[in-house]
C-alpha cells in the first residue's frame, strides 16, 4: 500500500473522531437547506400579493361603480376588513370632483398616497394601478361607443407575448442562490479538518514528526489533500439530501421557479463539484498550512472563502460579466442552473471551468509541496 | 552510525553550527551535551533533512542524507521533543500508523506494534486513545513510535525533559538494552546526570561547534578533572544553561 493511502486513512479515521470536523460539515448540510426553505416561504410572502388587499379609501361614496370594480377584484376598503387580516399603508383618494366628471364625460382624479420605497409595498401599488388602469380603460371604451367610435380607434398596436421559458426557468436568481448554497458546502464541509490537518498539526507538534519520516511530501499532501476533499463531498452529499426533502415543502410555483433535486441533478452536482472539492481542499490546506495555529487558519480562511462567494452572487444576480462561466465555482454553477432549467448544457465553458479549477489545483499542491520543503514554513523560522 | 562532517548552518543572524563534525557508532549510547542554544537539535534536524545545512554533510549507515533523504531516513526512528502525538488515536493505532510509514507492510507492522507494546508494558493503556495520558504514557507511546520499526539508528531530543523517576528509569533501561542489540543511539540532552549514566560517548557542544568527544572518563582525564560536570565547565568555560 503506497503512503498516500495510508495517510488518507489516518486522516479520515482522526477526523470522524473529531467532533468538531464533523458538527462542521453536518452543521452547514443540514441547517442551510431549512433556513433558505424559511427564506423562500418569506419571499413568497412578500413578493406574492395576497388574495385579497386592504386599503384606506376616502371620499368612497364619489365612486360607486370604481369600488364595485375593485370588490370584483379583491380590493376592499379598510372598512369592510375582516378580523386577523391587515391593511396595507396606502391610501385611495377619490377627489370631491369625482362624481361630477364621470357623468359629465371629463377626466377625473384619483391620488394613491403611499411610501413608493417600501419593498412590502410595491406589488400592491403596481396592482391597485392596474386595476384603476382596467377601469379606466373600460369606461374610455363605454363613453367612445357613446360617441358612436370604435374603441378599437385607440388601441393601436396589438403586442402578443410568446413566452418560450420552461416553467422551470423561471426564477433564475432563485435557482442561483439554492445552487450556490449547495456548492458552497463543498468550501465549507472540510474547512475544519484542512485547519486541523495542517496548522492544528503544527500546533500538535506532530508536523516536523511526520516530515521526518521516509516519505515524500507529496503523498503527505495527497494524502491530505483526499481527505479534506472526501470530507467536503460528504457534506454536498448531505446537503442533497437535505434539501431534497425540505425543499420539497416549497410552493415553488408561487416563486416562479422550481428546484427539483432529482437523480440527474444529484449527478451532474457530484461530478461538477468534484473537481471544486479537490481547489477548496488544497486551497484551504495552503492557506492554513502557513498560518501557525488553529485561530490564525480559521481567520485567514474566512477572509478567502469570500472569494468563490463573491463570484456566486454575481453569477447568481446576473451582474458579473459572460467571462464569469469560464472560471471555477461560477462556471460549474451556471452549467448546473441549466441543468436546473431543463436546458442543454454549456458544455465549451463547463469544460474549461473544470480545467481551470483542476489547473488552479494543481499550481496549488505544487505550492503546498514547496511550502512543506521550506524549513522556514515547517518551522516558523 | 551517524557520522555528521563540517555542518554549518546559520539561522536568522544566528550561526546554529559552525563546522560540527562528530560521530555516533553502532552498539553505542552517544550523548550531545550542551547547554540550551548549543546547536543540538538544529544538528537533529539537518540529521532529518528538516533543515538544509549551509555546508558539511551528514550520514547515516555511509548514506548521504541531503542526497538520498528517503533511504538515509529509513535507517532512523525519532523520538522528538514534543512527542507530537494524535489525541484522537490509540497508542496500538498511532504506532501502527508509523510502522506503516516506515516502510512495514500491514500484517508486519501489526506484528511489530504488539511486540513494542509488550516491550514497553503499555497492553493496559494500548488500547485507550491518548488524549488525557500522563506524561509517562506519552513518553511510552513515542518511544514506541521511534522504534517499531527496528531502526539502526535512534534519535531522541531530550528524551527525558519532564519525565518522572520511573518513566526515566524505563527509557534508560530501553536504551541499554538497544544498545546490547547494537543499535546507534544519538541523544541530545542539557542533563548533566543523565548523560555520565548512560552515555558511552559525549559530544560537547556549544556555539554550534563540537569542542570535545570522548568518553566520560576521557574527558575527565583530557581537563583533570573529578567528575563529568567539572571537565564539561572547563571545556565549555561556563555552567550556563546546564543542568547538573
Amino acid at each position: 500500500m503506497t503512503a498516500w493511502i495510508k495517510i488518507y486513512k489516518k486522516e479520515m479515521k482522526d477526523a470522524i473522531r473529531d467532533r468538531r470536523s464533523v458538527m462542521a460539515a453536518l452543521s452547514y448540510s443540514i441547517g442551510t437547506p431549512l433556513i433558505m426553505c424559511i427564506l423562500f416561504i418569506a419571499m413568497i410572502d412578500k413578493f406574492s400579493s395576497p388574495s385579497a388587499l386592504y386599503l384606506t379609501i376616502e371620499n368612497p361614496q364619489q365612486a360607486p361603480e370604481l369600488m364595485r370594480h375593485l370588490q370584483s377584484k379583491d380590493i376592499f376598503s379598510k372598512d369592510a376588513l375582516p378580523e386577523g387580516k391587515s391593511t396595507k399603508a396606502i391610501t385611495l383618494t377619490i377627489d370631491d370632483g369625482y362624481l361630477y366628471a364621470m357623468q359629465h364625460g371629463e377626466l377625473a382624479t384619483l391620488t394613491i398616497t403611499a411610501d413608493f420605497s417600501n419593498d412590502n409595498l410595491r406589488s400592491s401599488i403596481r396592482r391597485l394601478q392596474r386595476e384603476l388602469r382596467s377601469f379606466s380603460r373600460e369606461v374610455a371604451a363605454l363613453r367612445l361607443i357613446a360617441r358612436g367610435v370604435s374603441p378599437e380607434v385607440i388601441r393601436v398596436l396589438d403586442v402578443q407575448a410568446k413566452d418560450t421559458a420552461k416553467p422551470e426557468a423561471k426564477g433564475g436568481f432563485i435557482i442561483g442562490v439554492a445552487i450556490f448554497m449547495m456548492i458552497y458546502a463543498v468550501f465549507i464541509s472540510g474547512m475544519n479538518l484542512a485547519i486541523d490537518t495542517s496548522a492544528g498539526e503544527r500546533e500538535r507538534n506532530s508536523l516536523a514528526l511526520m516530515l521526518s519520516l521516509p516519505i515524500r511530501v507529496s503523498d503527505l499532501v495527497l494524502g491530505k489533500l483526499l481527505a479534506v476533499s472526501s470530507f467536503a463531498l460528504f457534506g454536498l452529499c448531505m446537503i442533497l439530501l437535505v434539501s431534497k426533502i425540505a425543499y420539497a415543502y416549497v410552493p415553488w410555483q408561487e416563486l416562479g421557479a422550481n428546484v427539483i433535486i432529482d437523480g440527474r441533478f444529484a449527478l451532474y452536482m457530484l461530478l461538477f463539484s468534484f473537481p471544486l472539492a479537490l481547489l477548496a481542499a488544497s486551497m484551504q490546506l495552503f492557506v492554513s498550512f502557513m498560518a501557525k495555529t488553529f485561530k490564525e487558519a480559521q481567520s485567514y480562511l474566512t477572509i478567502v472563502l469570500i472569494l468563490p462567494m463573491g463570484m456566486a452572487m454575481v453569477t447568481g444576480y446576473d451582474i458579473g460579466p459572460d467571462m464569469l462561466r469560464w472560471l471555477p465555482v461560477s462556471g460549474q454553477q451556471k452549467a448546473l442552473m441549466e441543468v436546473v432549467k431543463g436546458n442543454v448544457l454549456p458544455w465549451d465553458s463547463l469544460l474549461m471551468a473544470t480545467a481551470i479549477t483542476l489547473l488552479l489545483t494543481g499550481a496549488l499542491v505544487a505550492a503546498l509541496m514547496k511550502l512543506l520543503s521550506s524549513e522556514k514554513t515547517v518551522f516558523s523560522l | 552510525m551517524i557520522e555528521v562532517h563540517n555542518l554549518s548552518k546559520k539561522i536568522a543572524d544566528v550561526q546554529a553550527l559552525d563546522q560540527l563534525s562528530f560521530s555516533a557508532g553502532d552498539g553505542k549510547i552517544t550523548g550531545l551535551l550542551g547547554p540550551n542554544g548549543a546547536g543540538k537539535t538544529t544538528c537533529l534536524r539537518t540529521l532529518f533533512n528538516l533543515l538544509d545545512a549551509d555546508n558539511g554533510w551528514a550520514k547515516v549507515d555511509g548514506i548521504n542524507v541531503k542526497e538520498n533523504p528517503l533511504k538515509a531516513k529509513k535507517g532512523l526512528g525519532l523520538f522528538p521533543d514534543p512527542f507530537g502525538l494524535y489525541e484522537r488515536l490509540s497508542p496500538r493505532e498511532y504506532i501502527q500508523y508509523f510502522a506503516e510509514l516506515n516502510g512495514l507492510a500491514s500484517s508486519a507492522a501489526s506484528a511489530a506494534c504488539e511486540e513494542v507494546i509488550e516491550r514497553l508494558q503499555m497492553s493496559d493503556i494500548a488500547d485507550r486513545r491518548c488524549k488525557g495520558f500522563s506524561q509517562g504514557q506519552r513518553m511510552k507511546t513515542a518511544l514506541a513510535q521511534a522504534i517499531v520499526h527496528k531502526p539502526q539508528n535512534i534519535v531522541l531530543d531530550e528524551p527525558t525533559r519532564g519525565l518522572d523517576v520511573m518513566s526515566t528509569r524505563t527509557l534508560r533501561d530501553l536504551l541499554l538494552a538497544l544498545k546490547a542489540d547494537g543499535h546507534c543511539i544519538l541523544f541530545s540532552s542539557h542533563v548533566m546526570q543523565e548523560v555520565s549514566a548512560l552515555c558511552d560517548e559525549v559530544v560537547v557542544m556549544a556555539a554550534g561547534r563540537a569542542i570535545a568527544q570522548g568518553s566520560p572518563a576521557e574527558l575527565c582525564e583530557r581537563t583533570e578533572q573529578d567528575s563529568l560536570e567539572e571537565a564539561f565547565i572547563s571545556l565549555i568555560g561556563s555552567d550556563e544553561g546546564i543542568a547538573a
